[in-house]
């Protein structure tokens, strides 16, 4: 297979008169739909409106006002089935609407006028009149950076600890550079460090109790936003030492750290088999067809209208040249000399009953065991929270999954700390973690007033 | 072609094997463009104006800039062009390359004398050198010598002694070209009557500003920090075209041929300037943004109209929408209707309830549940605001009432106030 992009550059967005003509064929609808379709509240009917009637620094305001990592959500929110999955210029069906049937093109235009803000040197935001409490942020991913901006703004010191060496979390180490480059992030970072907010990184809180504690370590409130960094595995025998046995967390974010050339050289010219039907599950295929494999095996144990991941993106990955095995089961891995791995014994399935996700369970179909070939096998069947992580805060009260529980807006059982993004949510959206961060922020306010 | 239309006229005596021109501008510069434009199918020229070279005419630079608006581009042109910067025998000898090669188009020749006895010579010279007619150019808004261009355009005693002087000197047919800068342009008409002219041209651009620089103050087009007030074209002055064209062909005191300009760019336009009165076209900004290629579409457009009306001479169209303009005090005031609204095409954008609200009778109230508006047909004015901002094609049309029907009054808010209103009514003394 060949690489088809160069994998540190990603698309370029619209210029200005793309986003003004794309703007011109608003509705400027009354309530705006897509306005209430954002998850996180970035409001493009307003900014869109902005943007139509001339007022481009108005329209950079109330992105970054309402999500900070407005930008980012641009070019990562699957907006088709979000805001503009609300658009009213969609709606042509069988009439004769002037302009054309197509969503108005959301995301594209919210990127740009990020893009344009720094561009012209706009900056929007302005951190708040200072007030002596000190936040915890726990995690500098989506959640724990809206969260931390959110109260700068308000005025509050904040500190960010951040486990991994850079900022970002799914953004730096789990996204692929030709979807979302680092570039891009560290302008949207930038930002946010201009309202004061400091970002530790290199500085994981590992100790016992270690989040609670820092209640009493002078910080008023903590927020954590720790993700799901711990991927799960089809196998109870799952072994780190398995040698081309990749968990989709090690391999993306492996990609994305100075592991990136000894990855590269692993896949190259390599049979990979991924398995999954998720979101992370096409991120790794994608990203080993670019990195140049010979051929890429997508392993999925129910059928192509299961996967969770969307449409847009299997047909993309489809395209890249990805062969689906669907319905095959994974049953054990293929180990060679020097525990390194040589593919997966898989058993093909049917659909059988619908489960309480409401998709068909796959079965098993009796002595249908078959051995695929590989030299690289990634898991990406799902992540979860690191099995360490609640030692971190045993008196916060979790599900059965691990995930923390919100009991009061965003406040955890334990008065003052305060939780959102995918630890609480479970796998889910940058725009929605910028939501809970958002949310929290502002029920740490309400808490400290 | 389409078709068999035959699209020739006759104007002042002179046959155009179609009606459409190029007006005098840069798309007339010189004899290889119009040679070009004729290849295109273009039925005639009116050559960039000629002037005597007593003074050296330069072009500021730049000399234009566009008017848009939102994403639509180009709607308008401004410039500040003068007249011929070129010297008047080398357009001479375009002339007589033009009638050689093209001795079926119609070589009109445009001239600007800056004396009495310079509107003589420049007829004479272009009579002599093979032009079909004159055009005198009353109406340039860039001659800032007194007794030129819109300077004699809006002096109408120097309309007539100008026309009298060509008319004298020559004996090819001779418009004048008007300014639309004035309130009305029947005076300065009739004036050109009276000295002679054989047909009206109208209009030039009109004055105007483009854009204004909001960092430097300076508008455009920014010629080293000044700008003017200067010529608007394009599409944007085609109502005041149509406006003044239709006055001349309702004026049975000038009844001439009337020659219409001003933002026409397609088949249609061209075709509303005929319905008023003009029989020949003339056209620049348009080929400005598209090339002279769009005559092509310019002329299948208007045959295949006539054909599927069953119409075979252009002339038959020139003048028929005239005895449906009148004065408002004309209009039948009785007669009242409101709107239909089409729901089953609503897409929900809720603007027609903006713009009732805001701008007309509140007769659209929101179904925030359904994104519906509810109409009170009572209540509507007819004005049609809504459906103008409407995207669905005929959701919301019109409607004529029966004469029994009456709309409803919008409410008087002060009404509690009666006893502090200092009124009555108003009484005529005589
Ligand atoms: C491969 C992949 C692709 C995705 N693609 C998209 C997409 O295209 N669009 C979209 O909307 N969503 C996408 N998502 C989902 C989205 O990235 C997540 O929903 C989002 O990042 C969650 O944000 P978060 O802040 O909760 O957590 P994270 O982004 O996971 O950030 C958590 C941070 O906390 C840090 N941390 C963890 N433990 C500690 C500790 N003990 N001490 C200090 N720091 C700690 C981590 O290092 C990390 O930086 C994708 C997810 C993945 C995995
Ligand atoms: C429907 C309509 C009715 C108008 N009626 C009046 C009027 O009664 N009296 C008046 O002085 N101007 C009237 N105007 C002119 C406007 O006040 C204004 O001068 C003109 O529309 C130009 O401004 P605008 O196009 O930028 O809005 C009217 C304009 C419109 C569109
Ligand atoms: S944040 Fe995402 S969902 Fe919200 S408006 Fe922007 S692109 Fe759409």
């Amino acid at each position: 297979m060949q690489c088809s992009k160069n994998f540190h550059e990603m698309e370029l967005g619209f210029d200005l008169s793309k986003a003004v003509a794309e703007a011109d064929r608003c509705l400027l609808c009354y309530d705006a739909p897509c306005s209430k379709a954002c998850p996180g509240d970035t409001d493009p009917g307003t900014f869109i409106r902005k943007l139509r009637f001339k007022n481009i620094t108005g329209a950079i305001r109330t992105i970054k006002k309402n999500n900070v990592l407005g930008g980012t959500c641009g070019i990562l929110c699957p907006s088709e089935n979000l805001c503009e999955k609300a658009c009213t210029a969609k709606l042509k069906s069988e009439f004769n609407i002037l302009g054309s049937d197509n969503a108005i093109a959301i995301g594209k235009i919210q990127r740009f006028l990020v893009e344009h803000g720094w561009e012209t040197g706009f900056k929007p935001l302005k951190p708040g009149k200072p007030r002596k409490e000190k936040i915890a942020v726990i995690g500098s991913g989506p959640a724990g950076l809206s969260c931390a901006a959110t109260l700068a703004q308000h005025g509050f010191k904040v500190t960010i600890f951040e486990a991994r060496a850079k900022p970002g979390g799914v953004l730096y180490y789990g996204i692929m550079p030709y979807r979302f480059n680092k570039s891009f992030l560290d302008k949207e970072l930038e930002d946010i460090k201009e309202l004061g907010v400091k970002i530790k990184c290199n500085t994981p809180i590992k100790e016992h109790k270690g989040i609670e504690k820092l209640l009493k370590q002078g910080f008023s409130s903590v927020f954590i936003g720790i993700g799901l960094w711990q991927s799960k595995s089809f196998h109870e025998k799952f072994d780190k030492e398995i040698s081309g046995l990749y968990p989709s967390v090690d391999y993306l974010s492996g990609i994305c750290d100075q592991r990136f050339k000894t990855i590269e050289q692993q896949i190259k010219d390599k049979t990979v088999a991924v398995i999954g039907g998720g979101a992370v599950a096409m991120e790794c295929a994608e990203a080993s067809v670019n990195l140049g494999a010979k051929d890429v095996y997508l392993v999925y144990r129910r059928s192509y209208l299961q996967m969770p991941a969307e449409k847009k993106e299997k047909i993309r990955i489809l395209d890249a040249g990805v062969h689906f095995i669907l319905l095959n089961q994974p049953i054990d891995y293929l180990i060679g000399q020097n525990k390194k791995i040589q593919g997966l014994q898989l058993n093909r399935t049917l659909l059988g009953k619908v489960d309480k996700t409401g998709r068909q369970n796959p079965e098993l179909i009796p002595k249908a065991k078959w051995n695929l070939k590989a030299d690289i096998v990634i898991e990406a069947i799902g992540n979860k929270p690191d099995s360490n992580s609640y030692k971190l805060y045993p008196s916060v009260k979790l599900n059965d999954k691990k995930l923390i529980i919100n009991e009061k807006n965003t406040m955890t059982s334990v008065k003052g700390i305060f939780a959102g993004g995918d630890i609480v949510q479970g796998p889910s959206l940058v725009v929605k973690a910028v939501q809970d961060g958002k949310n929290a922020a502002l029920d740490i306010i309400n808490y400290l007033s | 072609m389409s078709n068999n239309i035959d699209l020739s006229i006759k104007f002042c005596g002179v046959k155009f094997e179609n009606p459409f021109l190029l007006s005098s501008s840069p798309v007339s510069n010189t004899g290889e463009m119009v040679a070009r434009s004729f290849d295109a199918g273009w039925g005639g020229v009116v050559f960039k104006t000629l002037h005597a070279d007593q003074v050296p005419i330069i072009h500021p630079s730049p000399r234009m800039n566009t008017y848009n608006y939102g994403s639509k581009k180009n709607i308008g042109l401004q410039n500040v062009e003068m007249i011929s910067d070129r010297n008047l025998k080398d357009n001479l000898l375009d002339f007589l390359y033009l009638k050689k090669n093209y001795p079926n188009k119609v070589l009109i020749s445009s001239i600007m004398g800056f004396s009495n006895d310079e509107w003589a010579y420049l007829a004479k010279a272009s009579e002599d050198n093979g032009a079909d007619m004159l055009e005198l150019n009353f109406s340039c808004p860039h001659m800032s010598v007194e007794g030129t261009g819109h300077h004699v355009g809006k002096a109408f005693d120097l309309i007539e002694k100008f026309t009298a002087t060509v008319k004298k000197t020559v004996s090819i047919p001779v418009i004048a070209k008007m300014t639309p800068n004035v309130t009305e342009m029947i005076e300065p008409a009739l004036c050109a009557k009276q000295g002679g002219a054989d047909a009206i041209s109208a209009i030039n651009t009109v004055s105007g500003i483009s854009e204004i620089g909001i960092n430097d103050f300076v508008p455009k087009p920014n010629i080293s920090g000044l700008s003017s007030v200067s010529g608007m074209s394009g599409s944007i002055v085609k109502p005041i075209g149509l406006r003044f064209i239709s006055e001349m062909g309702q004026c049975k005191e000038l009844s001439l041929p009337l020659s219409g300009i001003g933002g026409i760019e397609t088949w249609v336009d061209a075709l509303e300037f005929i319905l008023v009165g003009a029989s020949t076209i003339q056209v620049t900004t348009s080929i400005i943004n598209y090339g002279y290629g769009i005559i092509q579409d310019i002329i299948e457009g208007l045959q295949d109209f006539m054909a599927l009306k069953n119409i075979n001479k252009i002339q038959d169209l020139v003048g028929k929408a005239l005895p449906n303009i009148k004065s408002t005090d004309n209009f039948d005031f009785k007669h009242q209707g409101n709107t239909n609204y089409d729901l089953k095409k609503c897409v929900g954008c809720g603007q027609c309830y903006v713009v009732c609200h805001d701008a007309a009778g509140q007769a659209i109230s929101w179904d925030k549940e359904k994104r519906r508006p509810i109409l009170d047909k009572d209540k509507c004015l007819s004005c049609m605001i809504c459906s103008f901002i409407c995207p669905v094609e005929d959701l919301i049309t019109y409607n004529k009432m029966p004469l029994t029907w009456n709309r409803k009054q919008a409410p008087v808010m002060g009404k509690i106030f009666a006893k502090d209103l200092k009124y009555k009514p108003f009484c005529n003394q005589t």
